[in-house]
């Protein structure tokens, strides 16, 4: 009978711990500062702007690349 | 409200100068090998190499330039082995 | 007692020590450098980079193997471009400080980090390390035939000199930007740059690639290939927008939409934070928060489920494709599974190994591959979540170092006895890097399981990174700025 129980314990405990990060993470989550619509909207407009520049640049050199590629290979 | 340690003036001084030069020290060496940057955002970040070199020193322009060199030595490989047809 | 005297502990980092004449490094930087350099230094590293990625020279120029790509999901995280120069892309780069420090930091390897030459031979050796796998890669990718089947000496021996070369110069324009030549680190601006790079492409690319024997050729890009096959000759308009929507081989609008939306809810939950109220001690009323952000591990996390993902499946392709020759009779391949080839680039591997691998696609992977839906994420999350516990308690950013900081600067939490500063740190930094890991993996997971093969993974680390790398640079801007000449002609276009 103890022997029973010490197992129920642990597979209790065991499904305890995930169940526990959640409720945690949550709690976690409502004290958080959310950003706000205009916050977002400049940060999405910032990170967007350098990311596609980047990606311009990026592809400038990846189409300088095909006819070097052409020639030698 | 901080109590004062025995010996009188001096002592204290020295005490003081003594802590500031410890704690400097211990400043000097993070606990880890990703020392904190300012701010919080230092560790999202992997900067792996930041301490005092030891090895073979290398100028930085010098390793773009040799980056930019290996670049055309491949580019120079490949104009060979079709220059030349059937060595490789 | 007198025996242990003659007992010389050989430490893992000792290893290093006969090769330091001849590893090379980047010297530290005299005096600071200005803004304008390091956005100069940073620039190039990326754009090397992103040049360097040419094919390999020495491979025979119709190839027909029958190896094809076995890491093709991996390859987005890692800024790997298959038979370039740059083929493994920054990943040893990467794994090998973060299994390092990560064993440094669960006392697995013994370093003292408080002495400096120690702090120098850990640097070594993470760099030697880096180079030996690059080294190990290129061999077992050369000799399991991924080149071609019959190579002549002088051919690997080429390759192998390219691609450890160019693995070489990866690890050293890493290092200057790391020294403080650029800005954050070196890993982290290629990985941005090349996905930045990757998303243009794969949207807008407009380069043409033969697709089937009839010689009918499409583009690169989504968004061309819509706009083009809406007038193409061969296909329906129906069929058209079908295709754009869900051709398998080359990108298509889906995965672009789903790459976006991922960006827009990264750029969403990178600014969620807990705001500390802290005071100073020095200077009266002076009323300030201190962040800890969500994403206090950052990309970091998903970047290590990822080297944890590639080591399985190199150890796996190594098993089954070099010893067990990807026959499906023998022993291994019953065991572990072999490879098929799709698309004829694509290298799919089966059950089991197929279980930690995401799926080629939605629908067909509920019908072929049903335990992996189950058996990725929760590899991924768990992976994610046991190195965000283990890392920020490593790295310099524990709630302990963040307390020692705040002591020595003079800053105490509001409402709070300058005691307890540590303990209620610890309360929030380890719940808010785990619980920002679990949601970063849940992206990742919920991306790539909808057959984005490695570009949703990638694109979580890029942004993650990217914003990281606007932090540091408007930082550095707002303090010793005044003097660039670049910031006075950005800032005349916006106010950021």
């Amino acid at each position: 009978m103890a022997g029973e129980k010490s197992e129920n314990n642990q597979i209790e405990k065991l499904m305890d711990a995930p169940v526990e990060f959640f409720k945690d993470g949550k709690q976690f989550l409502s004290k958080c500062k959310k950003p706000t619509g205009s916050e977002y909207s400049k940060i999405i407009r910032a990170v967007g702007f350098g990311f596609i520049a980047v990606g311009v640049i990026g592809y400038a050199i990846k189409l300088i690349h095909i006819p070097i590629r052409y020639v030698i290979v | 409200m901080s109590t004062t340690p025995p010996g009188g003036q001096r002592t204290l001084q020295k005490r003081r100068q003594a802590q500031s030069a410890k704690e400097k020290q211990t400043k000097q060496t993070p606990t880890s090998t990703r020392a904190a940057g300012h701010g919080g955002s230092s560790s999202s970040i992997l900067k792996i190499y930041t301490d005092e070199a030891n090895g073979l020193r290398v100028d930085p322009l010098v390793v773009l330039f040799l980056a930019v060199g290996f670049i055309f030595s491949v580019v120079a490989l490949h104009v060979i082995s079709k220059v030349t047809g059937k060595i490789f | 007692m007198a025996k242990f005297s003659y007992f010389i502990t050989v430490r893992l980092i000792d290893v290093v020590k006969p090769f330091l004449p001849i590893l090379p490094e980047v010297e530290l930087p005299y005096e600071k450098i200005e803004f304008d350099d390091r956005v100069v230094y940073t620039i190039f590293s990326g754009l090397i980079y992103l040049f360097a990625q040419f094919p390999l020279a020495g491979i025979p120029k119709d190839l027909e193997s029958n190896v094809k790509d076995p890491i093709y999901f991996l390859r987005g995280v890692f800024a790997a471009e298959p038979k370039t120069i740059l083929e493994f892309g920054i990943f040893p780069v990467i794994a090998s400080p973060l299994l390092l420090q990560l064993m440094a930091g669960l006392r697995i390897i013994k370093v003292n980090f408080k002495i400096q030459q120690d702090r120098e031979l850990f640097q070594s050796l993470t760099k030697l390390f880096a180079i030996f796998q690059y080294i190990i890669l290129s061999n077992v990718f050369i000799f399991s035939g991924y080149y071609g089947d019959s190579l002549t000496i002088a051919q690997i021996f080429l390759l192998n000199i390219q691609l450890v070369g160019a693995g070489i110069f990866v690890t050293l324009m890493c290092e200057v930007v790391d020294k403080g030549f650029g800005f954050t680190s070196g890993a982290m601006v290629i990985n941005t740059a090349v996905i930045a790079t990757n998303l243009v492409a794969d949207t807008f690319g407009i380069s043409q690639i033969t697709i089937d024997t009839e010689g009918h050729q499409e583009p690169q890009g989504s968004l061309i290939n819509l706009l083009q096959g809406v007038r193409a000759k061969h296909k329906t308009f129906v069929g058209a927008i079908v295709n754009a929507f869900n051709r398998d081989y080359l990108p298509n609008l889906t995965t672009t939409c789903v790459v976006v939306a991922i960006a827009m809810a990264i750029g969403y939950i990178q600014n969620i934070r807990i705001e500390v109220p802290v005071r100073s001690t020095r200077a009266r009323g002076m009323n300030n928060v201190y962040p800890i952000r969500l994403l206090h591990v950052g990309s970091l996390s998903v970047l290590f489920s990822y080297v944890c993902l590639f080591y399985i499946h190199i150890l796996g392709f190594i098993l089954i494709q070099l010893i067990g020759k990807n026959n499906a009779d023998s022993l291994i391949c019953k065991v572990l599974g072999h490879y098929e080839i799709v698309n004829n680039i694509l290298y799919v591997p089966t059950f089991p190994l197929s279980s930690l691998a995401p799926p080629k696609s939605l629908f067909g992977g509920i019908l072929e591959q049903p335990i992996s839906f189950i058996a990725y994420p929760l590899f991924i999350v768990i992976t994610g979540i046991w190195f965000a516990c283990n890392w920020q308690a490593i790295s310099g950013q524990s709630a302990r170092d963040i307390a020692k900081d705040f002591k020595d600067q003079g800053i105490t939490l509001t409402g709070r006895r300058e005691q307890n500063i540590s303990k209620e740190l610890n309360k929030i930094v380890p719940v808010a890097s785990t619980t920002g890991a679990a949601i970063l993996a849940a992206i990742t997971v919920l991306g790539e399981l909808l057959g984005l093969k490695g570009k949703a993974a990638g694109m979580v680390i890029g942004i993650a990174g990217g914003y990281s790398i606007l932090e540091i640079v408007t930082l550095d801007y707002q303090q010793n700025g005044s003097g660039s000449n670049l910031g006075q002609v950005l800032s005349g276009q916006f106010a950021l």
